[in-house]
C-alpha cells in the first residue's frame, strides 16, 4: 500500500511544529533544524502512520524523539563548545512585551527535558494529558507529575 | 474540602470530569485561596502561550517548506564524499559544482581556485584553503575570538586515527562543515548552509551545526571529542595521526 501523501498537511502543520520545537530548543535556529529533521523523518516513515492516527500527534512524537537524539549527541560535544554566550534567544520585538517573552522562554529552558516536554505539549500546544502522555510514551500519571513539577518550577522562576 | 495541587492543575487544564469539576468549583466559591491557586495555573498557561504564540505567525523558512514538499535537504547540503570521486579533473568538478553547489555557496566562493579562497578544489577533492585552512590548523576552540571569521567547533578522531574538526565559516553567508586532516591538508567531508548569527553576533560553532554536519560528525567520530588539552596536543603534532 503506498504511503499517504502527507505533504499538504505537513506544510500546514509547520507553524505548530516550529512553535513546539522553539519551546524545546529555546532558539530559532536549533528549533528549525529540529523541524527540518522531523519533516525528513516524517516523509521517510509516512508508511508507519496508521490511518486512525492524528498527523499532529504522530509528528510531535517525531519532534520529541529527534530532540532527545540531538540532546544525547550534543551531550557528547558540549564539553568543547566555546563558552556559549547565552544571548541566544531570538525574539521578535514587535510582539508583546519582549522582556516578558524572554523571561518565560528562559524559564522554560531551565526545566529538565521531560518537564519541558510536558509543559510544551500541554500548556503551549494545548494537548490533552492523554495525547501528551502518548507522545512522551509514558503513562498519564507520569505525565501529570512531570507537568506538576514543571509548573511549580516555572511559578518559582517567574514570580 | 482540600484538593491537592495535581487535582487543581487538572481542573485548570480542563481534564476533570463533570463531578470532580463541580466539586472543585464549589470549593473555589467558598475558598478564595483555592480560587487563587487555580488562577495561578491559568495565568501560567496564558503567559506560556503568549510567549510562544508569535512563532505561529512568523514566516516559515523556505528550507522547511521545501523539505515538507519532499524536496529534501539536497538543496543546501553537499555530501562531499559522495560527489567528489578522487580522479575527477577540475573541469568535471567545475561542472558538478555549477550544477549542485551554486546557489548554496554563492558560487564564487567555491570557484575561486587556487590560492586565497577558503575552499579549493584539487584533483576532485575539496580542501580547506586560506583562512579556513589556517584556522583548522591553528585555532583552538577553547581559545578563539568570538568574532573570528572561522569558528572551530568540535575536534575528534576517527576510527582510523585521523583528526577531524567542525567549523563555521562566515563568508557572506555562514557555512558549516567538517574537515579531516589527511596527507597534510584538510579535506572537507560535508558542507552545509548555516544561518548566520543574528545582529552580527557570531554563534558558538558547535551549537549551530546543521543536521547534515551533525550526522557526519556522529558517523565519523570514534569515542569522545577531544578536550581542550588533547586539542592543543594534536595541534602541536600538526594533526598527524602519530603511531
Amino acid at each position: 500500500m503506498p504511503a499517504p501523501d502527507l505533504r499538504p498537511e505537513l506544510i500546514a502543520l509547520l507553524p505548530r511544529l516550529r512553535r513546539f520545537a522553539r519551546a524545546l530548543c529555546g532558539n530559532a535556529h536549533d528549533a528549525d533544524d529540529l523541524v527540518q529533521t522531523t519533516v525528513e523523518r516524517a516523509l521517510k516513515h509516512a508508511g508507519q502512520l496508521r490511518p486512525d492516527s492524528q498527523l499532529a500527534g504522530w509528528t510531535f512524537g517525531i519532534v520529541r524523539n529527534a530532540w532527545i537524539d540531538e540532546q544525547r549527541a550534543r551531550g557528547r560535544r558540549t564539553r568543547l563548545f566555546a563558552p556559549a554566550e547565552s544571548g541566544e534567544h531570538v525574539a521578535d520585538a514587535t510582539h508583546g512585551s519582549q522582556a516578558e517573552l524572554l523571561a518565560v522562554q528562559e524559564a522554560l529552558q531551565r526545566l529538565p527535558e521531560e518537564q519541558r516536554l510536558a509543559v510544551a505539549l500541554v500548556l503551549i500546544e494545548g494537548l490533552s494529558y492523554k495525547e501528551a502522555a502518548h507522545i512522551m510514551e509514558v503513562p498519564v500519571g507520569t505525565l501529570t507529575s512531570r507537568l506538576a513539577r514543571g509548573r511549580e518550577a516555572l511559578q518559582e522562576l517567574l514570580t | 474540602m482540600n484538593f491537592d495541587d495535581e487535582t487543581l492543575m487538572a481542573y485548570a487544564d480542563g481534564e476533570l470530569d463533570g463531578t470532580a469539576r463541580a466539586a472543585v468549583e464549589a470549593a473555589m466559591a467558598a475558598d478564595a485561596a483555592l480560587a487563587e491557586r487555580v488562577a495561578r495555573h491559568h495565568e501560567l498557561r496564558r503567559r506560556l502561550q503568549a510567549a510562544f504564540e508569535p512563532v505561529l505567525t512568523e514566516p516559515v523558512p523556505q528550507r522547511l517548506l521545501a523539505g515538507a514538499r519532499g524536496a529534501g535537504s539536497a538543496g543546501n547540503v553537499i555530501a562531499l564524499k559522495a560527489r567528489a570521486a578522487p580522479h575527477w579533473s577540475w573541469p568535471q568538478w567545475g561542472a558538478i559544482a555549477a550544477s549542485l553547489v551554486i546557489g548554496v555557496l554563492s558560487g564564487a566562493l567555491l570557484l575561486r581556485r587556487g590560492e586565497g579562497g577558503p575552499i579549493v578544489a584539487v584533483n576532485g577533492q575539496m580542501l580547506a584553503g586560506g583562512v579556513l585552512a589556517s584556522a583548522l590548523s591553528n585555532q583552538l576552540a577553547s581559545a578563539q575570538p568570538s568574532d573570528a571569521v572561522v569558528q572551530i567547533g568540535v575536534s575528534f578522531r576517527t576510527r582510523d586515527g585521523a583528526y577531524c574538526r567542525t567549523f563555521v565559516l562566515q563568508d557572506g553567508q555562514a557555512l558549516a562543515g567538517l574537515a579531516c586532516h589527511e596527507r597534510g591538508s584538510w579535506q572537507l567531508q560535508v558542507l552545509a548552509q548555516s544561518e548566520p548569527g543574528r545582529g552580527g553576533a557570531y554563534r558558538p560553532a558547535g551549537s549551530s551545526l546543521p543536521p547534515a554536519v551533525a550526522r557526519t560528525l556522529d558517523t565519523l567520530i570514534a569515542g569522545e571529542p577531544l578536550d581542550a588539552a588533547a586539542e592543543a596536543a594534536a595541534r602541536t603534532r600538526n594533526w598527524s595521526r602519530g603511531q
